[in-house]
């Protein structure tokens, strides 16, 4: 389970988030959405210290931090609890698609390197990868690319999956695929925090849909509630301009 | 002046002039050697931005980026014994080699620093996120992730760099070292060929600077090989595209090439 209390955050005097509290249940599927400088990728970096955190608390599983107190070693921890899915990939581009996926298992969990081999072959054959292997990210399209993103991030086996607009990069051709890996991860209970503009993708799997805007989460609900029967007047708003017509009064 | 020009003396030179290679390449080496500690010890400050440290380092820079190395040179072999003595080292029967070492490898230093902060920085951000996202330390960013990328990078303004100091260990003649350039003024000195020795020793220089130069650009490429799109595609705009990429990462090293 994870707990996000009172988060807070700002860069210089810009308040970016403002005492966000969110809850996601095990094997939960939360799907965060909100204008563009709302500051989902800020909150989803909050997550695991890639930004430092004003105040507030964040608890993985049984780690529970302080954010304002966090030594190095609290923050190692929680970053091993966790894993994370990038816009732009950020596969490490002087290793092959294999090496990208075993690269923490040996430097981090410290696995035997035939063990890390297997785990890995099997995670990129899972994400239809099992024929690029030996790739360099530089002869892979975005959406091969991400996918291997994917599978580095499953390697961990974290206690939660933090995918930040993990589409938003790809050509529209390339989005089906990336999806239909992270939809299929998804059946098997894996925890995701996903930010996305992909409304129908939302609609399917998430389990709950956090609308933030501002800095403030305005409301949170199952995908039915915020889609069908928003309550914040902002929610609408948002909604009408991001979805045609049609299919908002579906 | 001197006598009149005759090709042979060249062909006769070279050799003479070979014996000394192995000064000039120790000067090399040796410098190069202290430079790249030199440059790691600049460049890390600057990187993670240490108070002190930083602007310490930006005096160094400033000094040995700023001024003539043949002043670097005279300052440390007069300078340096003087500044010691006070301390209790005698440095008065130091070998002239140890000053001359010093002072390149001190002048290589700062432009080795400049390189490699500009190399580390040019690998991009999202990947040292990505490997701290996966809970590696910042250790094990540096040294799996960005260095090795920062390699690659840096070998082009690297190859610049030694190509200059291998010209610009020329000098150290001024203090009295029996390097190439020193022998061929004795050469030239005493048989009047001037022109001679001087055509013998471009060709010595520009021997190993070629050669210098195609065996770097082989290691850049097998560095980067990562980047490779398909091969043919390489082989039609590998000139356009790396050379571009070499003249950007070159331009670091600007100011850079001239001894005096
Ligand atoms: N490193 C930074 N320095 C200064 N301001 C920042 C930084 N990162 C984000 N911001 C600001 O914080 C606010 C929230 O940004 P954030 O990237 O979290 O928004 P977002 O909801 O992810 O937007 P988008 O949908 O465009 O990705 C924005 O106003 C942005 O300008
Ligand atoms: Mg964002």
């Amino acid at each position: 389970m994870i707990e996000l209390k009172n988060i807070s955050k700002s860069f210089w005097r810009h308040e970016v988030l403002r005492n966000i509290n969110l809850n996601v249940e095990t094997g939960e599927v939360v799907v965060i959405l909100g204008p563009s400088g709302s500051g989902k990728t800020t909150l989803l970096r909050c997550v695991n210290y890639l930004e430092k955190p004003a105040g507030g608390e964040i608890a993985v599983g049984d780690f529970r931090m302080d954010c304002a107190r966090a030594k190095r070693g609290d923050v190692l921890r929680l970053r091993r609890k966790t894993a994370m899915v990038f816009q732009q990939y950020n596969l490490f581009r002087h290793k092959t698609a294999l090496e990208n996926v075993m690269e923490a298992l040996l430097v981090v969990k410290k696995l035997p390197p035939k063990e890390a081999r297997g785990r890995s072959v099997s995670l990129l054959e899972k994400v239809g990868l099992g024929d690029k292997l030996d790739a360099y990210p530089s002869r892979l399209s975005g959406g091969q690319q991400q996918r291997v993103g994917i599978a580095r991030a499953l390697a961990l086996e974290p206690e939660v999956i933090l995918f930040d607009e993990p589409t938003s990069a790809l050509d529209p051709e390339l989005v089906g695929e990336v999806l239909e890996v992270i939809r299929n991860i998804a059946r098997e209970g894996i925890t995701m925090i996903v930010v996305t503009h992909e409304m129908g993708f939302a609609r399917d799997v998430a389990n709950r849909v956090v609308f933030m805007d501002g800095g403030v989460v305005v409301e949170e609900g199952t995908p039915d509630e915020v889609f069908q029967r928003p309550r914040e007047e902002r929610t609408k708003q948002f909604l009408r301009r991001i979805t045609p017509e049609a299919n908002y009064s579906i | 002046m001197g006598a009149s020009f005759d090709i042979g003396y060249v062909f006769s030179f070279l050799p003479k002039l070979l014996d000394t290679l192995g000064v000039t390449l120790l000067i090399v080496a040796g410098s190069l050697l202290t430079g790249i500690v030199a440059g790691f010890l600049v460049a890390l400050p600057r990187m993670y931005k240490i108070p002190v440290l930083r602007a310490l380092s930006g005096v160094y820079l400033s000094f040995f980026r700023g001024t003539p190395i043949l002043i670097q040179l005279f300052l440390f072999y007069y300078g340096l014994p003087e500044l010691l003595k006070p301390l209790g080292f005698d440095l008065s029967r130091a070998p002239v080699m140890l000053f001359v070492i010093l002072a390149y490898g001190l002048h290589t230093g700062a432009y080795a620093a400049e390189m490699i902060r500009a190399s580390v920085e040019a690998v991009d951000r999202g990947q040292v996120e990505a490997a701290y996202a996966a809970g590696m330390t910042p250790y094990q960013a540096l040294s799996r992730i960005v260095l090795p990328q920062a390699l690659g990078i840096a070998v082009p303004v690297f190859s610049n760099l030694v190509i200059a100091l291998l010209k610009d260990t020329s000098l150290a003649f001024t203090l009295g070292v029996m390097e190439m350039t020193g022998k061929a003024q004795t050469l030239g000195t005493l048989t009047q060929h001037f022109v001679e020795t001087y055509i013998a020793l471009a060709l010595i220089y520009l021997v190993i600077s070629f050669t210098l130069e195609k065996v770097l650009l082989a290691a850049e490429r097998r560095l980067n090989r990562h980047e490779a799109r398909e091969e043919r595609v390489v082989r039609r705009f590998a000139l356009g595209k790396r050379g571009s990429y070499r003249a950007a990462l070159a331009d670091i090293e600007t100011g850079k090439g001239g001894g005096i």
